[in-house]
């Protein structure tokens, strides 16, 4: 091994995170064992073609390092409870607040659950149920989910029990000012049905690198609806890796606007017959920000179905990238699977790299992929400005018209509709061109 | 009658391209209705497209007053604030666009400019239902998205609709009865027909006689290769009828 390696400025946290944590002999282990493989690995660079679009060096040149605990007693510099009151659901939610990857129960409100729903804190969930994370760390990790694992110290468990509904939704906020490796963790039963609302944001220009494991047993039905809305000077990463069973439905929603640099890698796996997993989002950027969706599903049952509309809205000199995959397994017959990518670009110095891709290896399957790459339509401007809107406001108005339906497609629950109508509107303000 | 427009002397080009209007002289005042024929090629959708500010026009000579304003000098939002319409030959499809969250933006952006308090949701609300009244047509459109899946008659209507709300000064309709058959075409010209006003001076294009059938003009003016050529009023459109364009042409 070399003398020195990307995994050299975290090592000093790493040995911290050994300190303070207690937990299980495995973890620490896994831990050990994830460390190594960052440091084996490195950072992704362009050579590897799932990277080559990304340019990591904003976070690269200096990564941001997880701060050291809050004081117990509470004191610290968390943000102000009135800091987040726009990013929250208007609806009674449980809620759970990470501040720098760490459970905030000040900051939080979980409220009565049910009986057979287990929603708790991962460090909680460790020193009291340590049996339900086990075998829940892949092995053979990616760089980023790999450094997660060895440097989390804190995250969301929630574990549904077969046939158990939580009609109200979950609302997990990601506040990070320096660093925060969490980790969500989510596992519903047999014909449970589950909605989390996931809020990325932020303070300071820190750096969110966040693991998700679903794991949808036979029926079950998960709604997901993911705001990025970190800080313009952040770094945030996201790998999510979900696992359906027979019927199980993943309906993903992700709204990305934050962070300097972001990348979001999901990775889907259909394993059970009829599975469905239906992903509707946006990457609204502007300035010199950056932004990577790159969505896998891999079809392995039997009828199983993937639809992913993803639009992108680029001004300034901002770059988006859609990586898309659908794999079809041989034998994996009556697939049916739609990408499509749109993007509008709103100045001749923004950039898009877009690649929906299929790998097929079944006979009967219904696949297709598009992606489209244009500029607000002239004859739309002029008919609004002919009616009295003023040139900007008509602007707008496309702009909001092209996005919110990555939104209205996506089928969700009003409240969660409501608060993703309003960060798109929220961007709109900040200024689009 | 004041006069409302005042076209004097324009000259018009589309970008870097040929001369379409070669010099239009034309009076419009308040409470007339014009009707402007010609052939295909003649200039009558530039003459158009250049009142109403459509970019791709470069005017090369000439003056447009507009209430004693000079007209070529606002963009064309302004124009529009100010009172000037353009009902489309082709309206724009807008699909996420609500009909009414559109329009209310435009009635609204109109009232300010003119001073006036804007309307709230409910008082838009009684204001579209007296216009759909007004032109006997039923509120489903305005349930969609601007002109996303309409008909060729209902976009045509719709344009209407948006005049009645707008209430406009100067109302161009540019060829409003292409496409339309029979049926369409009577709703659309009476839906026109119950916007004449005292206050407001109507010019429509159209390339067919059938359409003063049902809007009669007060002035009937035959545009040939970007010119006046001849002018009368609304007997002149039968006259017109039985003669063609072509005698007119030579005659000029």
């Amino acid at each position: 091994m070399l003398m020195t390696d990307d995994s050299a400025p975290f090592r000093d946290a790493f040995d911290q995170v050994l300190a303070t944590v207690a937990e299980p002999a495995w973890l620490t282990t896994r831990r050990r064992a994830e460390m190594d493989r960052f440091a084996l690995l490195g950072f992704p660079t362009r050579r590897q073609e799932a990277w080559r679009f990304t340019d990591l060096e904003p976070l690269i040149a200096a990564p941001p390092l997880p701060a050291p605990p809050l004081p117990a007693a509470g004191g610290g510099d968390g943000p102000a409870p009135a800091s987040l009151a726009p990013w929250l659901l208007p609806a009674p939610t449980h809620r759970l607040v990470l501040v720098d990857g760490r459970f905030a129960p000040a900051l939080s409100a979980g409220g009565a659950l049910p009986t057979g729903v287990w929603l708790a804190p991962v460090a909680e969930t460790l020193r009291r149920r340590p049996d339900m994370l086990e075998g829940a760390f892949g092995d053979g990790e990616e760089a980023f989910a790999a450094l997660n694992a060895a440097l989390f110290t804190d995250g969301v468990v929630l574990a549904l029990e077969p046939g158990v509904v939580l009609e109200t939704p979950v609302e997990i906020i990601h506040h990070t000012m320096s660093a925060a490796h969490a980790r969500l963790h989510i596992a519903l039963g047999a014909g449970a049905q589950a909605t989390v609302v996931e809020t990325a944001m932020g303070t300071g220009g820190g750096w969110g690198n966040t693991v998700g494991v679903i794991s949808l047993g036979a029926g079950a039905v998960l709604t997901h609806l993911h705001i990025q809305a970190e800080d313009p000077a952040a770094c945030h990463t996201a790998a999510v890796r979900a696992a359906l069973a027979d019927q199980a439905r993943y309906e993903a929603c992700a709204l990305i606007t934050g962070g300097r640099l972001s990348r979001r890698d999901m990775a889907v796996t259909l394993a059970g017959d009829g599975a469905q997993f239906r992903l509707h989002g946006a990457y609204l950027l502007d300035g010199e920000q950056e932004a990577t969706l790159s969505v896998r599903a891999d079809h392995l049952g039997l009828g199983c179905r993937t639809e992913e509309v993803v639009k992108g809205v680029l001004a300034g000199a901002s770059h988006g990238v859609f990586l898309g995959t659908v794999a079809v397994a041989p034998g994996a017959d009556g697939t049916d699977a739609r990408q499509l990518n749109r993007n509008l670009l709103l100045s001749p110095q923004a950039r898009v790299d877009t690649k929906p891709e299929l790998e097929i290896l079944a006979d009967d399957v219904k696949c297709s992929h598009g992606a489209t790459v244009g500029s607000l339509d002239e004859a739309s401007l002029f008919y609004l400005q002919a009616r009295g809107i003023d040139p900007e406001t008509a602007r707008r108005m496309l702009v909001e018209a092209f996005a919110v339906d990555a939104i209205d497609a996506a089928g969700l629950p009003d409240a969660l509709a409501a608060l993703a109508r309003r960060h798109l509107r929220r961007w709109l303000d900040g200024g689009a061109s | 009658m004041s006069k409302l427009l005042e076209i004097r002397g324009l000259r018009a080009r589309i970008a870097n391209g040929r001369e379409v209007l070669k010099g239009i002289d034309l009076d419009v005042a308040a409470g007339e209705v014009h009707a402007i024929m010609g052939p295909n090629g003649a200039g009558k959708s530039t003459l158009s497209s250049v009142l109403a500010g459509k970019p791709g026009y470069e005017v090369t000579g000439g003056t447009v007053r507009y209430l004693g304003q000079d007209l070529l000098a606002m963009p064309a939002d302004e124009r529009a604030r100010e009172g000037v319409f353009l009902a489309f030959q082709y309206p724009v499809e807008i699909p996420g666009v609500n009909n009414m969250y559109f329009l209310r933006a435009a009635l609204n952006a109109g009232r300010r400019q003119r001073g006036q308090a804007e309307l709230d949701a409910q008082q838009f609300l009684k204001a579209v239902r007296e216009r759909l009244k007004l032109l006997d047509i039923g509120d489903d459109l305005l349930r969609r998205a601007v002109n996303v899946g309409f008909s060729g008659g209902e976009k045509k209507r719709n344009e209407i609709f948006q005049m009645a709300m707008l209430e406009p000064n100067l109302a161009i309709l540019d060829e409003t009865d292409s496409g339309l058959d029979i049926d369409a075409l009577r709703a659309v010209s009476d839906g026109v027909n119950r916007l004449r006003d005292p206050a407001r001076a109507i010019v429509m294009i159209t390339h067919y006689q059938r359409l003063l059938d049902y809007i009669v003009p007060d002035r009937v003016h035959v545009l040939a290769d970007g010119r006046i050529v001849a002018s009368g009023d609304k007997t002149f459109a039968a006259e017109l009828e039985r003669t063609g364009y072509a005698y007119l042409g030579d005659a000029a």
